[in-house]
Order: structure tokens, then sequence, then C-alpha cells
């Protein structure tokens, strides 16, 4: 627990700034849009009306997919861009709102009084309007803080490093400390925020310029202290990367910067931490990028955002070649290096060793108890039963398939959390769970994965994935090669087991898996 | 430059038409001389405070002219004619958000006076209005009684130097005894000062007391003008003497009780 503590506590300063500079350029920007385009719709009804409606259509998009559909968008881009577009957007409304509302609620009395004592339209604006509007946008605008601030720990799934990290891969290792960090510190966060503006407005309206002045200048030096570590790591980044352009050919990476991407659970999690200490062992610098949804780390790796992941076979298979129809292993891997190096030339370095398949698990004694030894004895009985599954499965063809090839159509499904879904099958919560063959806790909570007869699910060997940028440095794979066919499922499930059940931080998982590869060679 | 004996303000055949042709105003002439106040009375829609309005250039004029020390106000920059003339709404117009001290200063320092001027004219100002700037200047609109927020009204109409004030319902949202004290006081700070000024009122007796000319206005024109006592003694329609006639039955009910 203390080690948990302290690796916490070091990951603050960068997943705070992180946060602060995310959340706070997106708030100043959304205000210089919100503002100006509230004071020009204010005396036009059209046009804030229809302003109004399209902010308000923004606003009904959940965060989260608001952020996931950034990426895309912009190309497939991930990291800060997308979060930045997102959050932002996310502030529009209201502020934009309370402009128009607060412009338009000036008694019309005053306004006639204004052009009356010969007021031009700009001092009307000015010295009249706005400062009688003020208390209505500023009170839009710390509702805009607050939803940003907030909505800035969803950024993690995109890329973007925020407080987020801490809830996403606390959630992924069942690390309540962590997600409870993240909750505290945004939390905290956006109630500071909120205070600091109702300060600033407080103050303005008494014309108390001492307190303003106190207030704005903690504001700027709380972002100016959160925007350091961000300009420090921009700044260490860019002569390495020029470096590594007019590098020679045999040179390694050392005092280079390579970026690990990894997905949103434990094993990953475990990889990218072993892949860091491989490079970091090699010299290079190491940038992780965690918590990336499945297909973003893919279109990451494509882009070059980053430069390392770890994927499997079938998963690009199925969804990113969009093939339906399952081919052995061999082939498949084979099939798959070619086509993603001549699609995308994009690097498949080899396979680690272990499959990571999905599997249909039940628990084995209720298993024994109703017969059931394959997936075929399901169809029966399939409309008593409901199946729990991570939250991308029941979209993949691998559940399309295997439903209709066993008639599992009846069946309920319950979309959860994957590290709930274990302990859900456990306690009778579904009945069948659609778990990760080398998830430690099949075996901790003496589950069984049930046969698949008609072999409907793919393959998934992990392989680690190069991108075209990153394929071009030769050291790079070097110092991943070792790793190649050195990891089977039984080391693997151990790895995670040590993360999920015994709370072993992924670092320390990845130290000992680290030195299982050794040993082995 | 301006020539004492000609009128401050010379209205000829002004009227106003709205889009969609609803006339407010049709054929509209007076004259204003130096130092008076014009009343223009009437029920609410007859076009009196549009008229008023076309004075500053708040309304446009569909015909006709106006001219204003003798220069066509069509002519002139609106914003600039209106920091010249005076300007007091109904209720009474001051900015919430501002205090009396920088209500009264908004005209001058719009002149761009400088800020030595600004105080002097503040202080003078707000001592003509019996509101003595080392206890008011500083207090903020919603902290005074609705006559002295008005006093605080003309006092900002006067800051500029206007020799033309233009009021609107000055007195309208003021209880009888308030009405009363500020319409003598107005009075008697015109007679002092020396602009001239138009109100605009619905209270015949208001425009009884205070005017020295009264214009009737029915329907967009004007039915009758001259001075209160050509109104009372010859009422040149049947609509006139109605109005006259709350203002007489109030005179003789209070005489008859031996006041």
């Amino acid at each position: 627990m203390n080690q948990n503590l302290a690796e916490r506590f070091a990951e603050l300063p960068h997943f705070l700034s992180a946060h602060i500079v995310l959340s706070m350029t997106a708030l100043a920007t959304g205000i210089a849009i919100s503002v100006p385009l509230g004071i020009y719709a204010a005396r036009r009804p059209r046009l804030a009306s229809v302003t109004l409606n399209a902010a308000s259509v923004v606003q009904t998009i959940p965060g989260l997919a608001l952020l996931a559909l950034m990426v895309p968008l912009l190309g497939g881009t991930i990291g800060y861009l997308p979060a930045f577009v997102a959050l932002m957007l996310y502030s529009v409304l209201p502020i934009l709102r309370n402009t128009i509302v607060g412009l338009q609620g000036v008694d019309a009395g005053i306004r006639e009084a204004g052009r009356g004592i010969g007021l031009t339209s700009g001092e009307q604006l000015w010295q009249i309007e706005l400062p009688l509007a003020l208390p209505v946008i500023v009170a839009g605008l710390r509702t805009a803080t607050v939803w940003v601030v907030g909505a800035a720990t969803l950024a993690t799934p995109v890329g973007a490093t925020s407080l987020g990290n801490y809830i996403f891969a606390g959630l992924q290792t069942r690390n309540w400390l962590s997600v409870l960090f993240g909750c505290i510190f945004s939390a905290g966060l956006a109630i500071l925020l909120d205070q600091a503006i109702r300060v600033l407005e407080v103050s303005a309206r008494d014309r108390r310029r001492g307190l303003a002045t106190v207030t704005g200048a903690l504001l700027v030096l709380l972002v100016a202290v959160a925007a350091v570590p961000q300009f420090v790591t921009l700044g260490g980044n860019g002569p390495d990367h020029n470096r590594a352009e007019g590098a020679p050919a045999d040179r390694g990476i050392e005092g280079e910067t390579v970026t690990i991407g990894s997905k949103a659970y434990t094993e990953q999690y475990i990889l990218g931490a072993l892949m860091q200490r491989r490079f970091e062992a090699a010299g290079a610098r190491v940038d992780r990028r965690d918590n990336l949804g499945s297909t973003i780390a893919f279109d990451a790796l494509r882009t070059g955002e980053i430069d390392v992941y770890v994927d499997f076979t079938g998963t690009i298979w199925a969804t990113v070649m969009n093939r339906p129809e399952p081919v052995n292993r061999y082939r498949m891997f084979t099939e798959m290096s070619a086509w993603l190096w001549d699609e995308y030339g994009i690097l498949t370095l080899g396979r680690l060793g272990y499959e990571n398949a999905y599997g249909f698990a039940m628990r084995r004694d209720v298993a024994a108890e109703m017969g059931i030894d394959s997936l075929d004895d399901l169809a029966a009985i399939a409309g008593d039963l409901s199946i729990g599954g991570d939250p991308e499965v029941f979209a993949r063809a691998e559940w399309t398939a295997t439903r209709d090839a066993y008639g599992l159509g009846q069946m309920r499904t319950r979309t959860m959390d994957n590290t709930f879904m274990y302990s859900a099958v456990r306690d009778g919560q579904v009945d069948v769970i659609t778990a990760y063959t080398t998830d430690g806790r099949i075996a901790a909570y003496d589950l069984t994965v049930l046969d698949d007869p008609l072999s409907v699910l793919p393959p998934y060997d992990a392989v680690i994935l190069i991108s075209p940028q990153a394929a071009a440095r030769p050291g790079l794979p070097e110092a991943l090669a070792p790793l190649i066919g050195a990891i089977d499922a039984r080391t693997m499930r151990e790895a995670n087991r040590r993360v999920d059940l015994e709370h072993q931080t992924p670092a320390q998982a990845a130290a000992w898996l680290d030195m299982q590869v050794s040993d082995a060679r | 430059m301006t020539d004492p004996a000609a009128p401050v303000l010379d209205i000829r055949s002004v009227s106003k038409t709205y889009p969609g042709g609803v006339e407010a105003v049709r054929d509209v002439s007076i004259q204003v001389a130096r130092g008076e106040l014009l009343a223009l009375a009437g029920e609410s829609g007859c076009g009196k405070t549009t008229v008023l309005k076309m004075i500053n250039r708040l309304e446009e004029t569909s015909g006709g002219s106006i001219l204003y020390e003798g220069r066509d106000v069509a002519t002139c920059d609106p914003v600039a004619l209106r920091r010249e003339i005076g300007w007091v709404m109904q209720g009474d117009g001051l900015f919430p958000h501002l205090s009396v001290r920088e209500n009264v200063a908004i005209v001058p320092r719009l002149l761009g006076w400088n800020g030595e001027d600004i105080a002097a004219r503040v202080a003078e100002m707000l001592d003509l209005v019996e509101l003595p700037a080392a206890d008011y200047a500083d207090r903020m609109p919603d902290e005074l009684s609705g006559g002295q927020r008005q006093r605080v009204g003309f006092a900002r109409a006067m800051a500029g130097r206007p020799d033309l004030i233009l009021m609107d319902e000055p007195f309208s949202a003021l209880d009888p005894i308030t009405r009363d004290t500020l319409q003598q006081a107005f009075r008697a700070l015109q007679t002092e000062l020396g602009f001239s000024a138009v109100m605009v009122t619905h209270d015949m007796a208001e425009a009884l007391i205070m005017a020295d000319e009264i214009a009737v206005m029915f329907g967009g024109e004007i039915i009758q003008q001259g001075t209160p006592s050509d109104l009372l003694a010859n009422p040149a329609t049947d609509y006139v003497s109605g109005l006259l006639e709350t203002p007489r039955r109030q005179m003789r009910a209070i005489r008859e009780l031996g006041g």
C-alpha cells in the first residue's frame, strides 16, 4: 500500500499539470469563441436560436463519445489535440447561452437611457450591457469550468494525459487508491477554480481591486506552474527527434524518445512497463500513452503518434482487416504481417509467445451441474442465460460469429467493465462471461473456459507492432527483440494475477516478468 | 453664435410613418423659445413620445425637418447630437451598476472633459438637485429613493451643459408629494440655468402647472397649441375640453371644501 501511495504521488505532478493545461486551454479558447459569438448573436434573435440549438446538440453528445469522435475527425490524431477540441466544444454551450441570455436580459429602459444620452453602440456594450450581464455570463463560465475539468478525466482513452489516467488505470487494475486519487484531485481542482472565479466576480462587483488582483495572480500562477512540466517535456522532445532523423543507421536508440502505447487493461499496462524497461535499458527515454481505446491505439500507431504497442492477430484480422473468416494461427500471422506492411508500412516484430483469446467462461461447478462442456451445449438453454462482456465485445465480429454459429441469440447480454466481469460470474450475477484466456482470475475463481468445437473464435497471438516511422529506427526493434517468443500463457497469466489479485503495481509485475524473460534466455 | 431671439428648437411639418404604413405622427410643427418649457400632452399612442425621440434622432423622421439651434438634425451626427441634448426618462434610467457620481459624470466624460472639470461639475449638479456630493456621490442607485433617483436623473441630464433637455414622462413613476416637490424644483433649476425643455406627459394638470406652452396631440396630430391659460380659456375641441375636465373638477372640489 505504501509503495502504491508513493507511486501515485510520483504521478501527480505529471497528471495534474496535464489536466490543468488541457482544461484551462480548452476553457480559455471556449471563452474566446463563445463570448464574442454570444455578443454578436444576442442582437440577432434568429442567429441566437440557431447557435444555441447547435451548441445544445453538442452538449447532448456524451463526453466520452465526443472525445472519441474527435480522433477520426482529426485524421487519427490522438493526445492533446482531440481532447482539447472536444472539451473546448463542450465549454461553448453554457458560456454562449449565458452570454446571450445575460445580454438580452438587460432592461430595455436602461438600454434606451444609454442611447438617449449619446453612447455609441460600442460604448453601450462595454460600459452598460456587458457589466450588467456579467453575473449571468460568469455563472455560465463557472458551469463550463466544472464540466470541462470533470470531462477532462475522460481524455485518457484518446491518449491525452489527465487525472483520468488515475481513474482508468485504477479501474482496470482494481487499484481503488488510484481511482480515489483521480476523483479527489479532479473534484478538488473543479471546486478550486469555481470558487476562484466566484471570488473574481464578487471582487469585480464590489470593486475590490486588491482581492481581484490577488485571486487573478494566483490563478495565473497555478496555470503557469502547471504548464512548466509540459514545456519541459516538449522542449526535451524536439532535439531528440531531430537527432533521430540524422542518426547513422547502426546507432542505437540511446538518448532518443520512444512512445509506448497501451490499451486500457492490466495486461497492456504490464507489457507497456516491460517494453519501457527494455528501452530504458538501451538508454532511451520513454513516453507512455496508456489507456488508449482499442482502435485508437491502432490509429495512433498508423499515424506515428505512438511508436509501439502490443495487439493481437485476431483483433487486427477482425476489426482492422475486416476479415470475417477465421484461419489457422500461423497463416493469420503471416497474412496479417504482410498486409500491415503493404497497407501502412507497420512492422510486425513478432509473436510474444502467448495467446490471449476471448473464451466463454462459466463457474466450473455450475457448468458441471448443468452438464455443459462446450458452446454447443448452451444453445438449448440460451434463453435462460445471461452473458457479461467488456464494452467492445458485443460489437465485435467474434461475438456475432459465435452467437450465430452456436445459436446463442436468446442470451441476454450485459455490458460491464472487464474488471468486474470475473467477480460477476463468480457471484452468479451473470451465467457466462467473455473472458480473456490469460486472465489470472479464471484459475483463481475456479472458472472453466468452454470448448469451441466449430473453431469460430479466431486465434489471438500477442504481437508487437511498430509504427512506420519507428520501423526505420533500427535500434528500436533491437531493444524489443529479446521479448519475441519469450512469454508463454502461464507466465503472462501469473503477471496478470500479481496485479489483479495481489495488488502489485504493473511496474512491479513487469519487473518480475522481465526477470522471467531474462532467465529463459 | 446662436441667436438668443431665435427658437432653440424649430420643428417643421414633421411626420413619421412606420414600415407597414402606420402613421404615428402627421404634419407636426412646434417652436420652443429659449428658456421655455414645452409640454407635449395627450393620451398613450398619440405620437407625443415619437415626436420627442425624433428631436435627438432616437427615431428618424419620414418627412419635414427639425432645426436645433438653427441646424437640421438630419445632418448632425446622431451620437454627438444626443450628447449635446439632455435626456431624462420615465422611471429614472440610471445605470444600476454605476454610482451616483459615475452616472452624473457620464456625459461630461463622453464629451471628453478633463477629470477636474468633471469632478467639479458633478459636485455642482448634485448640490443643485439637493443631494450633496459628500453624502450621495458614492451611493449606488438602489440605495436611493425614487425621488432621489429622479433628481440624479436630472443632474445627469444637465451635467453636459445642454441648452435643451428632453423628458419622457419624468414624474409619472413618483408618488404625488414627491412629484410636486420635484416639479417645483425642476422649474427653479430651469430658471437658474436657462435651458429649454420639451416634456412628454399624459397628465394634463402637470402640463398646466409646469409648461410655458402646451401642444395637445391626438392621433399623431397637434390639435391645439398655446399657453396654459389659452387652453383653459378656449379649448379648441371637445377632446381638449375633456382633457382639461379632470384638473378642473379637482380644483372645484378643493375650492368647495374651502381650500
